[in-house]
């Protein structure tokens, strides 16, 4: 967004500081932008929560919204994981370091971070759709914020190790003592110390307690779909599970009318639901 | 306040205000009429087809509009549009539908530029319907013949003449050479706004549609209405509430457009990943009736339709909306 | 209600009885007038629901490619529809054997713009009395000769009885004329380029891209229309002359030796559209290189679809 926000359309110009894989397949890979603009950046760093996303755009290859993987407190960049999906991520995937890009955001809701002071959070994620929980994550982390919260759960699955990202990072999270870290894998693996099988077992059995505790999962359609009732069946109420959800975006500022769920706009009042908001919602998803 | 002249002086009036602005009305084109900047007052045209088939919103929202050209691999916004401009014979259906689409494109948070450019450099100008038509239901969705939400300024015909109501200030400004006629005149103007009204008989019942068609949800009653629905663009593209875009990058052009884009096809919300949350048009034409009776209302307790009727008769398989909804609230929900 | 339609209504209310179909595609009563909507019957006491006449202007083979294949599927068909169900046929839409053919006779469908020309707009209702139609508009009323009223399409129309049907209900009309349908193609060709080109631009530049035309086209049923598909990019969705007429160059250009000139699509666009010219002179075309026409049994190949050694080469050699 411009300084003072004229044109909601325009994207921001920025600078690819960092590109890296995540993954031995290459289906993942990290970038990290530099504004180009000093306005834009205090812009956006004036607005920005974890949880909400930006559209990256390509000219003549479009746009695409990317939940933003890195917290304020990291440095002046932002942070995005994509995973190559379709042509515009192709796109975005072949793109090297002092390469340009175009940035819309900070744009959605995200984490109502406010609500969740003083509670035990319990962070389940599945996939590439960790990148945002890993901002929350990183956030909550820091000296100035971790006191606003109780305990912190982090329950990450991938498909198999080469695919769960941020691996150094998330490593160095065994030796904190101020979180409890539960990685996963769907199939055994040698030299893997974790847990093994599908998220939503992984919570069964972790079990963690609902008692003043919110619960936010974000992962592919089919891990979210049992896993809620798993958090569910441990006595969380629809109030304390939140969800992060996708649908086909182009505006991302809720004028284009695409990506609906009844009334609400996933881009604009989302992405960030609780189940209790989803559930007076219609089933348009 | 209100002014008067002759249905016959409307050309010279015209003319007069082309020397202060651009002026846009319905002209002839083929067998429709279809707003036009008009080079001369006599090529309006609005004593034939009641209404045009193009809806006015495209006035505001054209079908296909640049957001930026490509110059030196940065996206440069266009020049700002801001040479006054009258849109004139607009009827109350479609000006009404504008202000719904104000809570659209200025909102507090985002504000569309384009959009708002088009509205603040355009005066309205409204003509009144002293005979609505038969696929006309505009006081069913709580909207009339003679509604002033939107306008300017209002034409009501009345017999030799127009009757000008002064509706905003910004109107004013256009109407400082005419006749005035005291207010009087009103109780002429209710009559005939009457008479307009008890022509238009109540197409379907509004109250709790919003709640029927939730409970409706996943009811059969979609497959039922859904079922010779072509899934064309028809009735949304003439339709002066609906706003949906696609944003889309023209690289022969170097141009980022937007278009015109309609949930009843197919590729409106098919995923990357292959997943269509609409998969048919069981889905998809509830989409478009719960947005218009359910999901606007939800959000500004507003129905989303001003019931101009131009789906109604354009639909090409004949489906009517009325009728739809009228099954909608008939309809006995299954357990 | 006409005796055509009391035997239609009997006819489908047996072979819903019996079950020997699942369903019934048909028309019933308009909700605005001068547009029967199209109808879909599962229940025989439902049969009552079901009208034919001259307002019915959809064809109704259009529907079904949208029709799981596996049901069993009863439809009525005038001469446009049963040939566009011999073409989906040859295409491998659908079996036969599936279908089950309810032949009415087809005195042409009238053009709903060419009641509203004469009669304005503020039309009640619209009867068919023999040759004249009757209009009730809000002021006044008006008999005008059904000749005049019929959809260009239908007034050269070639072929309006219904080929091989599984049951002929009413009596079988004479055939159109051949050198009527040819002398309007030929007509247009005679004009200069100049003309012809000015005459292509002013239809496609009213265009909206509703795809109003594609979806009433029974041919066009495709899952992914070449308009649709993103990489490449075949042509721009963006309002633009190029984009439109590429885009009614192509549809035509995919419909040749398909097209049963049936004129659905000129009857669907809201912008009132000319597009038939093009496509039949595409099927003419194909009739004078390769004796081709469209829909007149269940296994002829089309010519894009099938070679013969005996073809015209005059592009090769």
């Amino acid at each position: 967004m411009t300084d003072n926000n004229t044109n909601p359309y325009k994207p921001m110009p920025m600078r690819i500081s960092r590109a890296y894989y995540e993954s031995n397949d290459h289906s993942l890979k990290t970038f990290e932008l530099d504004f180009l603009g000093a306005s834009d950046c205090d812009y956006f760093f004036a607005h920005y929560n974890p949880g909400q996303f930006c559209q990256l755009s390509i000219f003549n290859k479009g746009e695409a919204p990317f939940g933003v993987a890195s917290a304020a407190w990291e440095g002046k960049f932002v942070r995005f994981t994509v995973q190559k999906m379709g042509t515009f991520t192709q796109a975005i995937h072949r793109l090297k370091v002092d390469d340009q890009i175009g940035m819309r955001g900070p744009l959605g809701n995200g984490f109502p971070l406010d609500m969740w002071r003083g509670k035990n959070l319990v962070i389940v994620g599945g996939g590439c759709a960790f990148s945002t929980l890993y901002a929350l994550t990183k956030h909550i982390q820091h000296p100035d914020f971790r006191n606003d919260y109780n305990e912190l759960i982090v329950i990450y699955g991938a498909r198999n190790s080469g695919l769960c990202m941020y691996k150094q990072d998330i490593q160095s999270w065994y030796d904190r003592d101020d979180m409890q870290l539960h990685q996963a894998i769907d199939v055994p693996e040698n030299e893997w110390l974790h847990h093994v099988g599908y998220v939503p077992d992984v919570v069964r059995e972790v079990a963690p307690s609902p008692d003043n505790a919110v619960a936010i999962v974000c992962g592919p359609p089919i891990m979210t779909k049992f896993t809620l009732p798993a958090l569910t069946d441990l006595g969380f109420a629809p109030e304390a599970i939140f969800t992060s959800l996708e649908k086909r975006m182009k505006c991302g500022i809720g004028k284009c009318g695409r990506c609906n769920i009844g009334p609400a706009y996933i881009c604009k009042d989302g992405p960030v639901f609780s189940l209790a908001e989803l559930q007076s919602l219609p089933a348009d998803i | 306040m209100y002014y008067q002249i002759e249905k016959n002086e409307i050309t010279n009036l015209l003319d007069h205000w082309m020397k202060l602005a651009g002026v846009f009305a319905p002209t002839e084109k083929g067998q429709f009429t279809v707003f036009e900047n008009l080079m001369h007052g006599d090529e309006l045209r609005i004593n034939g087809p009641h209404n045009t088939r193009y809806p006015p919103k495209s006035l505001f929202l054209p079908q296909s509009e640049r957001l930026f050209t490509l110059k030196n691999g940065n996206l440069v916004e266009p020049k700002i549009n801001n040479e006054p401009r009258i849109v004139f014979g607009i009827r109350p259906c479609d000006a009404h539908a504008l202000t719904l689409l104000d809570t659209v494109f200025l909102t507090d948070q985002y504000k569309d530029p384009y959009w708002q450019a088009e509205r603040e450099r355009t005066i309205l100008v409204g003509l009144g319907c002293d005979e609505p038509c038969a696929s006309c239901f505009c006081t069913t969705v709580g909207s009339g013949p003679f509604e002033t939400r939107g306008l300017d300024i209002l034409f009501i015909p009345l017999n030799e003449k127009y009757i000008i109501k002064q509706v905003t200030e910004k109107g004013g400004s256009l109407l400082t050479d005419l006749r005035k006629v005291p207010d009087t005149i009103e109780t002429e103007i209710q009559k005939l706004e009457q008479k307009a009204i008890n022509s238009l008989p109540i197409a379907f019942e509004t109250i709790d549609i919003r709640e029927k068609l939730y409970k409706l949800f996943s009811d059969a009653y979609w497959l039922k209405v859904s079922q010779s629905c072509l899934g064309c663009g028809v009735c949304t593209f003439l339709c002066p509430t609906c706003y949906c875009f696609d944003i889309v990058d023209e690289a022969q052009r170097g141009e980022r457009v937007r278009n015109w884009d309609t949930c009843m096809f197919r590729i409106y919300s098919q995923e990357a990943s292959g997943h269509n949350p609409r998969p048919s048009r069981f889905e998809r034409t509830r989409q478009r009736l719960m947005h218009k009776y359910a999901y606007w209302l939800d959000s500004i307790n507003e129905i989303g339709c001003t019931g101009c009727g131009r789906c109604v008769r354009y639909c090409p398989v004949g489906l009517d909306i009325r009728d739809m909804i009228r099954k909608a609230q008939n309809w006995e929900v299954v357990e | 209600m006409s005796d055509l339609e009391l035997h239609l209504r009997s006819e489908v209310a047996r072979i819903l009885q019996d079950g020997s179909v699942d369903l019934v595609v048909g028309f019933e009563a308009e909700s605005i007038p001068l547009k029967p909507q199209p109808t879909f019957i599962e229940d025989s006491k439902d049969a009552d629901r079901l009208i034919i006449n001259g307002f019915c202007q959809n064809n109704l083979a259009t529907f079904l490619t949208r029709l799981p294949k596996e049901k069993r599927i009863g439809i009525v068909v005038r001469g446009c529809e049963s040939r566009s169900i011999n073409a989906l046929i040859v295409e491998n839409q659908h079996a036969r054997d599936k279908l089950y053919l309810i032949g009415v006779p087809c005195h042409g469908i009238i053009d709903w713009r060419k009641v509203e020309a004469l009669a304005g707009e503020n039309i009640i209702s619209a009867e068919e009395n023999e040759n004249i139609v009757n209009v009730h508009t809000i002021r006044s009323q008006f008999s005008i000769d059904r000749g005049d009223l019929l959809h260009d399409s239908c007034a050269r129309c070639l072929h309006p009885n219904p080929v091989s049907p599984d049951i002929m209900l009413g009596e079988l009309l004479p055939e159109g004329d051949p050198v009527l349908a040819r002398s309007v193609v030929d007509e247009f060709q005679l004009l200069s380029s100049e003309k012809r080109y000015a005459f292509f631009t002013q239809e496609a530049e009213r265009c909206i891209r509703c795809y109003a035309c594609r979806e009433a086209c029974p041919m066009c049923y495709c899952t992914e229309c070449f308009v649709d598909h993103a990489n490449p990019r075949w042509t721009e969705s963006t309002i633009s002359p190029a984009g439109t007429q590429a885009w009614h160059i192509v549809r035509a250009f995919h419909q040749a030796g398909r097209c049963v000139s049936c004129g659905a699509c000129e009857r669907a666009c809201p912008m009132d559209i000319k597009m038939t010219y093009l496509t039949d002179k595409l099927n003419d075309d194909l009739r004078r290189l390769y004796g081709f026409q469209v829909g007149m049994d269940t296994s002829t190949q089309p010519p894009f679809a099938a070679f013969s050694l005996d073809d015209k080469k005059r592009f090769i050699s």
